[in-house]
């Protein structure tokens, strides 16, 4: 969709995963800091999502389901693993959010190949 | 979560501590598997109807092991059970399968070549998922 943005999209995801191993490490739930920086990654995946169906409307996009689907799908992973986080205080709690994040980091590389491939 | 036997034996939660990092890893799997069959069925399903029929297998297991483990329904740990173990047998079956006549399949499922697609993710799944099956069980 939009190169730059992509690659800092991948590389923050995991770089949050990182931090969130040491989280799990110290058994520390996440705090107003690290729930700040996931709005952040967010903010830059709704960007991505607005980006890249403006391109499939205006047609320079690649118009498949399976890439409007991971748009939409890289959106939500990371708010309901939040929630789902959230709900108790314990290291496999906290650990759900490197999950999530290890999810957002795929579901971009899997948008940046469709994108390649079409 | 009330439960019946709650006064009976000393239960353990298959959806707490590193339960629910395991529930959100099934969850990713529920809802990869069900896009996937749902975009292979919508756009394509006569090229390969078994390849796709199994994928939708595949999603259903997912979603019923996913529920099973965050302890949603009256029996979750039969439940669980049967679907991780369902899953089990579903990757390795397939995965040899595969692995033995790749044409068998002409589209990929998420447990064609036991899950190469998913970095392996799907083989190691079921066997975490009976691990902590086994480590939760009601002691009586």
């Amino acid at each position: 969709v939009i190169d730059p943005l992509q690659t800092i999209l991948i590389v923050a995801a995991l770089v949050l995963a990182l931090v969130t191993g040491v989280y799990v490490a110290l058994d520390r739930s996440p705090d107003r800091v690290l729930i700040a920086l996931l709005a952040l990654l967010e903010a830059g995946l709704v960007v991505q999502a607005v980006v890249g169906i403006a391109q499939v409307v205006d047609g320079s996009g690649d118009p498949t389901i399976t890439f409007v689907g991971y748009l939409l799908a890289a959106l939500v992973v990371l708010p309901l693993g939040l929630l789902w986080s959230l709900g108790e205080h314990s290291r496999g709690a906290t650990a759900v959010l490197i999950v999530a994040l290890v999810t957002v980091a795929f579901l971009v590389l899997r948008l940046v190949q469709i994108h390649a491939d079409a | 979560m009330p439960t019946p036997d709650a006064g009976v034996a000393p239960r353990r939660s298959t959806a707490t501590g590193i339960g629910r990092a395991l529930v959100a890893t099934y969850a990713v799997f529920a809802l990869a598997a069900s896009a996937r069959s749902a975009v292979q069925l919508l756009t394509k399903a006569s090229e390969a109807p078994l390849a796709y029929a199994l994928s939708a297998v595949a999603a259903v297991v997912y979603i019923l092991a996913t529920l099973g483990l965050a302890e949603v329904g009256p029996r979750p740990r039969a439940l669980a059970w049967g679907a991780v173990g369902f899953e089990l047998v579903g990757v390795l079956t397939v995965g040899t399968l595969t692995v033995l006549d790749p044409e068998l399949f002409p589209d990929a499922t998420v447990w064609s070549a036991y899950g190469q697609g998913y970095g392996y993710l799907p083989l190691v799944l079921p066997f975490l998922g009976i691990a902590w099956l086994l480590r939760t069980r009601p002691r009586g």
